[in-house]
């Protein structure tokens, strides 16, 4: 009976704790396997633990080249996207045009659109003109599949702004640029940032579209498929973890940012009357 | 401050002047053709209704609403064709528009960054001094309760040390009791300043306690502009004299002129109108409408009624309610003239045979008697007809 009721109390907190293990024990086998020293070509079975991987995350030969390739196509992609999508997002919401029903609509479709079929088209579109499969085809289709994310993002804040903030910019003598520097971008920026996160994040990770569309061109995704065919290195788990650990690390130092600001300006507040 | 005071005094420098200013939308007429000043110093507050042109008028002053026709002047200087970043005019917005992601220091220092003023730190203590807010600097907006956020919307504007403070509904958000203490505060800011204030309100009480002048606005246009005494004592349409405050008609007939006064005839009984209380036609035989506001009235019960001196306006009738509410009875009386007449009596003497039923006789000096044309409504400023414009304010947002 009152292991029961132990259950009932705390029900809530045990299925949180599950859903949270459910949502990081393939991270933590991936980090784990990243210190595995495997016999033969796969790191499936754990053999012994080594630290061999992580003192040479280059050591496979085409490995840190499509990583630093990868790297460069989600910054140049999520610059791209982020800035269309933030003008897009701005344009939706503050002006009335003809096609802006149709604008507002056609912007999700690329969300919609099933992946491998929008990766063959792209491709017959490339091949139609005549372009030269490689870093610019992907750069190209990573900006535009991006782009619905970024738009959702900032529209929601942008449509959630009190125009009222803007009049109030301008009647305290800000110009227009003033006023969209000082006022508009700041109050934006969230929803841009999470736009720009949500944009390297596909970028960086996608494997459908680039597969089709990169020509000879490896990026990590699909260096790492193409590995698993041939036999998985322990390095994949280390730039995996890697990865990992700094949107960890970036995450948490943000938080404690934030909470000694807070904390700081508490203090300011409370000696300032004395 | 001292510098602001001096301005003042040196001539017509903060004058509002609204030549034939106007504003449609489409087929909607916001603000028909008007012509206001608004004096150098003054506390003007706009009155009316949503949807009757006010805040349409305000954004006009502030340059965030382009007329359809007409000028705007400050002083002599023609700002018409200005951005509102230009004008020497700051705007206290409903709802405050603080920006939320700045501090209260940062708020208030906006307008004087913007004009590339660098040192700015001993002005904006001294302005959150003056709205009593120097604690609150290094807050965010959204940590203050709303009668300080509408302080700071306040000292955002003064500081700049606009010519005209605009300011739409700024105490709309506030609870009653915080509201009579801003308007108290407002005012006393006003007074310290000398800037020119332009007050957009829908609440006569708020406009009568703050305004030097008041502007009664109806359907976009000036209904009557004057002092609150001057509207309350002096309507000039049934609109003024049942929006500021309760009025009575009386239905009556010129019967006679002489001299100063009009004698009329309404139901069996005469009534004395001054001449000088009426500007409505008053041709023998014709209609007039004779307003009587309901404190100016004594209620005797009919039993006594041989006991009002002669001279005095009077009417009999029946108390239909009474309603006790401490300072005074609110008597609604039922009365041949007129089914509904206010009676609000002082709580002195209290007659204990005043209760619903009784004969009465109602009686008052003939000098708080006005008239007005009996060719419009009864019925026009009073509640049930006043929200006819709600839709077309917002569409007009």
């Amino acid at each position: 009976m009152t292991f029961v009721n132990w259950l009932k109390r705390r029900l809530v907190v045990i299925a949180g704790l599950l859903t949270l293990a459910y949502l990081l024990l393939p991270n933590i086998v991936v980090t784990v396997f990243s210190f595995n020293q495997p016999k033969g070509r796969f790191n499936y079975e754990w053999q012994e633990f080594s630290t061999e991987a992580w003192q040479d995350p280059c050591g496979v030969s085409g490995l840190c080249g499509s990583l630093t390739l990868s790297l460069r196509i989600a910054l140049w992609a999520t610059l791209g996207a982020t800035l269309l999508g933030t003008m897009i997002a701005f344009a939706l919401v503050r002006y009335r045009f003809r096609a802006r029903g149709a604008v507002n609509s056609l912007i999700f479709l690329p969300m919609a659109m099933p992946e491998v079929v929008m990766a063959a088209s792209l491709l017959t579109l490339f091949l139609n003109m005549g372009a030269r499969l490689g870093f610019w085809t992907i750069l190209i289709a990573h900006i535009m599949f991006c782009l619905s994310f970024v738009v959702v993002a900032v529209k929601a804040r942008v449509m959630s702004m009190d125009p009222r903030l803007e009049q109030a910019a301008q009647d305290l003598y800000a110009g227009p640029f003033q006023t969209f520097v000082r006022v508009t971008l700041p109050i934006a920026a969230p929803g841009i940032a999470a736009g720009a996160l949500l944009a390297f994040a596909l970028s960086f990770d996608d494997f459908i579209i680039t597969n089709f569309n990169a020509g000879s061109t490896v990026t990590f995704p699909m260096f790492v498929w193409g590995s698993a065919q041939r036999g998985t290195p322990v390095q994949i788990n280390v730039i995996g973890t890697a990865m990992f650990v700094i949107a960890v690390v970036l995450v948490l130092v943000a938080m404690a940012v934030g909470n000694r600001r807070d904390r700081r300006k508490a203090q300011k507040t409370h000696r300032s009357p004395l | 401050m001292t510098t602001t005071k001096d301005t003042t005094a040196s001539g017509n420098g903060g004058d509002v002047r609204l030549t034939g200013i106007g504003k449609t939308y489409g087929s909607f007429t916001a603000v028909h053709p008007l012509d206001l000043t608004v004096p150098q110093g003054s506390f003007f507050a706009l009155l009316g209704a949503s949807g009757c042109g006010k805040t349409t008028t305000l954004r006009m002053i502030a340059g965030l609403e382009e007329p359809t026709s007409g000028t705007v002047h400050l002083g002599d200087q023609d700002v018409t064709a200005l951005p509102p970043y230009k004008r020497p005019v700051n705007t206290v917005f409903q709802s405050y528009a603080l920006f939320p992601h700045l501090d209260i220091f940062e708020n208030v220092a906006f307008g004087l960054r913007r004009r590339g003023i660098r040192s700015v730190k001993k002005q904006v203590e001294e302005m959150l001094e003056l709205v009593q807010l120097g604690e609150q600097a290094r807050k965010k907006p959204h940590q203050l309760s709303g009668g300080q956020q509408q302080r700071v919307a306040v000292a955002r504007a003064l500081i700049n040390h606009p010519k005209v403070l605009l300011l739409d509904e700024p105490l709309g958000a506030l609870d009653l009791k915080l509201r009579r203490q801003m308007q108290l505060e407002l005012k006393r800011i006003q007074t310290e300043v000398g800037i020119t204030f332009v007050h957009v309100t829908h609440d006569q009480e708020e406009a009568m306690t703050m305004a030097d002048t008041v502007a009664v606005m109806n359907a976009g246009r000036v209904e009557q502009l004057g002092s609150p005494t001057d509207l309350y004592e002096n309507p000039r349409t049934t609109f003024v004299a049942n929006f500021l405050g309760t009025s009575n008609f009386i239905e009556a007939e010129v019967d006679a002129k002489s001299g100063d006064e009009i004698v009329l005839k309404a139901g069996g009984g005469k009534l004395v109108l001054p001449r000088a209380r009426t500007n409505a036609p008053t041709p023998t035989g014709g209609k007039v409408l004779v307003g009587v506001r309901p404190e100016k009235i004594s209620l005797t019960h009919a039993d006594d009624a041989g006991g009002i001196p002669e001279g005095r306006n009077r009417i009999t009738g029946r108390i239909a309610d009474s309603s006790f509410i401490g300072v005074s009875t609110q008597f609604v009386v039922d009365s041949p003239v007129c089914p509904d007449f206010e009676v609000y009596v002082q709580n002195i003497d209290r007659d204990t045979r005043l209760v619903p039923g009784a004969e009465v006789v109602l009686h008052w000096n003939p000098a708080h008697t006005f008239g007005l044309d009996a060719a419009q409504s009864l019925l026009a400023g009073t509640v049930g007809s006043a929200g006819a414009g709600t839709v077309e304010e917002e569409v007009a947002r």
